[in-house]
């Protein structure tokens, strides 16, 4: 064999396999690196602090969010506004679930390529992304928006003092009613009186076993099998209580969550709850029952983002039979708000054009007009406390048959107190939990037993004490 | 030795003086570099992720930022973490679940499809294989729609014979046995599929032979098929021993690992911790210790079958 055979051969197969090595490269990233030209950002350096003293900036941005965000920033007509203030910026929206954010967001900072230059988090799970690192430090940027925004949603958006969110919406958590229910249950169906009738969760379980007496329907949906804590979680926040307390020490078997699940199970014992799960198709059905003779659910705690679900994809045709009151306090006289979700943009620190990417969170989220045309739109209520003395906050609503539901919200939202429920090891905590709800709700665990286990998991797996 | 035989069986040469492997590579070295790509690839994608989270496992490390070197804390904490070992359980429970229906079906089925009375057998071959080649995430979707406590089809259609709504997926036993189903449903034709091949190299006389002697079906399946089916009857036990452990998909998009944690199988268990708690050393320990158990237990299957194959 001649050489020059050989090394043909050779360059040969190092030519194949390289072609195969880079085919499969290619095919293991195929959301490769952004696509946004870094003509005029400054790359991987903070963006100056005052944007208004700069050139505008130019180029594209990719947004992640979910749908049902996504198209409020579209259909508001906010997007065409930002178009029109920034002409050279051009934004790409990809929709996305919460849940895939939550998997390709953190893979794509930890990948250190594919990420958005912003994306959409809930509060729920922004202290973890923030931990996680790899999203830029907007300090200087967020600063004079701090003290207009709610108190109670930065800390999942700072670490060590430092700030890596803007917020859009609060959830402040209400009492949502089938005033149609009600009155065939015989009981007064106004706002302010059904805001008296459960004023505590004990008397909306008096409220529960009427309407399940007289009308048949089910009060709500708690789901046992399934829980995943959500209720638990809105009714520890409006106490002020949480996962955690202030030195980072696991609460989940104090006293206080014992009571408070103890209370929630007081509804299952009593069978006045639907065991629909959450966010499927019988709930949405449940929800969605035209009139009280075909046994719809009758209320729903929940923040005031679920007004626009409600109002769009899952009881449209029930319009004018809702109403919103106060939810139940744990004890009269105690807080009755609380905090359910509620999003928040971030900028990821490889996002090549953080100029635009920030031109639009601050346009989007930052101007009060902006804000309140996405709450016009939506019941997504701004966390921009400025908004709140605009107009729009005293327009009734068709939907609640008039009612002036967003005073509600706003009202509600001022006095949701600061709680310790999501923070960085949300998921596991929130996991744990919500098994133990499961456990008790099926009839396998004693809260106590349930809650106690629970917390020994934690405190194992967190190395909190 | 004449140098023809040495050629032939080079292994058998005594070991006299045996010659460094370098020298076989060399020798070899065409062959060697035509396969190269295979093994360029693996050392990549499969032996160096090996190796990294081998290291990874004493470590604590989120993905992104300083990786903490922690000794064998992630070991020491895995034996006390309930989750992992129900997972390792439910991997127990499933196997016995569907393991034994699903293997005798796809058996059953295709001795049937082998045997010459069947008209249709490529149709009804493609019927039964289409589920595996099905979207599993469509699959599982379908599958929750369909079991729905009190909207599904399924609950509905028992309501006519009065038959009281199963919480199929409200339950932790239902939850399992919906799994299974689906699973069953999902993986009954690509076992059938192994089996029929199998089947095909089984020469009908023996059959035709234990009829003539008197043998009935039944007979003649017990006695002759399933004995000379033995080694690929383990084949497919084996396959579903990991298949077990290994459920993922259909977990995650039939019942998310509950209630209660009774559907969880090591896989989606590794995968939230890396993925939803960012704990990529822990999963990489978990993963270890996931896989010395697997090895065993493939061991165990393999000496136990096997010894009778030959």
């Amino acid at each position: 064999m001649s050489r020059t055979n050989l090394i043909k051969k050779l360059v040969g197969v190092i030519l194949l396999s390289v072609i195969i090595l880079t085919a499969c490269g290619t095919s293991a990233t195929p959301t490769a690196a952004p696509q946004a030209p870094a003509t005029t950002a400054p790359e991987n350096t903070p963006v100056p602090a005052q944007p208004t003293a700069v050139p505008k900036p130019t180029g594209k941005i990719t947004v992640w969010g979910w749908k049902a965000a996504m198209d409020v920033i579209t259909n508001s007509g906010v997007l065409d506004d930002f178009k029109a203030a920034y002409p050279d910026v051009q934004v790409e929206i990809v929709q996305y679930s919460p849940t895939d954010v939550y998997q390709k967001l953190p893979l794509a900072l930890q990948a250190g390529t594919g990420a958005p230059d912003v994306a959409l988090v809930e509060s729920s799970h922004l202290a973890q992304i923030v931990n996680l690192g790899g999203l830029t430090d907007l300090t200087d940027l967020v600063k004079p928006y701090v003290p207009k925004i709610n108190a109670y949603k930065w800390p999942d958006a700072t670490l060590n003092g430092k700030y890596y969110a803007l917020p859009w919406d609060s959830g402040p958590v209400v009492f949502y009613y089938r005033r149609d229910v009600f009155k065939a249950a015989g009981l007064p169906d106004d706002p302010d009186s059904v805001s008296k009738a459960v004023a505590t969760w004990d008397s909306y379980l008096d409220v529960c076993k009427t309407i399940k007496q007289k009308t048949g329907s089910d009060c709500f949906s708690l789901n046992k099998a399934n829980n995943f804590a959500r209720l638990y979680e809105m009714m520890l926040w409006q106490q002020g209580l949480g996962y955690y307390d202030d030195q980072g020490n696991v609460t989940v078997d104090s006293p206080a969550n014992i009571a408070t699940l103890e209370e929630m199970k007081k509804f299952w014992d009593a069978g006045v709850t639907s065991d629909q799960l959450e966010w499927t198709d019988g709930w949405y059905a449940e929800l969605a029952k035209p009139t009280p003779a075909d046994k719809p659910i009758a209320s729903l705690v929940e923040a005031s983002w679920m007004g626009t679900f409600l109002k769009s994809w899952i009881a449209g045709g029930t319009a004018g039979k809702w109403g919103v009151a106060l939810m139940p306090a744990m004890q009269a006289g105690q807080a009755r708000a609380a905090n359910d979700g509620g999003s928040n943009f971030v900028i990821p620190d490889q996002s090549q054009n953080k100029a635009a990417a920030w031109a639009f969170v601050e346009f989007v989220l930052g101007r009060e007009q902006s804000e309140l045309k996405l709450f016009a739109y939506s019941d997504f209520i701004p966390s921009l406390e400025t908004t709140y003395s605009d107009a729009l906050f005293i327009e009734p609503d068709a939907f609640f048959n008039g009612e002036v539901a967003r005073k509600v919200y706003v009202d509600v939202v001022k006095t949701i107190p600061t709680a310790h429920v999501y923070g960085q090891f949300y998921s596991q905590m929130n996991g744990f939990v919500a098994t133990a709800i499961q456990k008790v709700g099926t009839g396998k665990m004693s809260v106590t037993d349930a809650l106690k286990e629970a917390a020994t998991s934690i405190r194992q797996q967190t190395g909190l004490k | 030795m004449a140098e023809s035989t040495t050629m032939l069986q080079p292994d058998v040469h005594p070991t006299a003086h045996r010659r460094p492997v370098w020298r076989d590579i060399v020798k070899a070295r065409w062959p060697y570099l035509f396969i190269s790509p295979f093994y360029l690839l693996f050392i990549i994608f499969g032996l160096y992720p090996t190796i990294q989270s081998l290291y990874l496992s004493f470590t604590e490390w989120k993905g992104l930022g300083p990786i903490k070197q922690v000794g064998l804390k992630n070991y020491t904490l895995l034996f006390q973490d309930h989750v992992f070992w129900q997972s390792m359980e439910n991997g127990v429970i499933l196997f016995f679940m569907y393991v034994p229906i699903m293997t005798f079906l796809a058996l059953v089925l295709a001795v049937i499809l082998n045997s010459k009375r069947v008209r249709g057998f490529r149709l009804f071959r493609t019927i039964l294989f289409i589920p595996y080649i099905m979207n599993i995430v469509a699959a599982g979707f379908t599958f929750r729609l369909l079991l729905e406590q009190k909207y599904g089809l399924v609950n509905s259609l028992l309501g006519i014979f009065h038959i009281p709504p199963v919480p199929w997926l409200e339950s932790m036993w239902g939850g399992r046995v919906s799994l299974c189903l689906l699973v069953i449903w999902a993986w009954l034709g690509y076992n059938m599929v192994i089996m029929l091949a199998g089947l095909q190299t089984i020469s009908n006389e023996l059959t035709e032979a234990a009829m003539i002697d008197g043998a009935d079906q039944a007979q003649a399946f017990f006695y002759i098929t399933v004995p000379m089916m033995r080694p690929v009857i383990l084949f497919s036990v084996v396959l579903s021993t990991m298949g077990s452990f290994n459920l993922f998909g259909e977990i995650y998009t039939l019942t998310g690992g509950g209630p209660m944690n009774a559907t969880i199988t090591p896989i989606v268990d590794i995968f939230n911790q890396a993925f939803a708690n960012f704990r990529l050393g822990y999963a990489s320990a978990m993963a270890y210790v996931y896989f010395m158990i697997i090895f065993v237990l493939t061991l165990l299957q393999v000496r136990y079958f096997g010894q009778r194959v030959d």
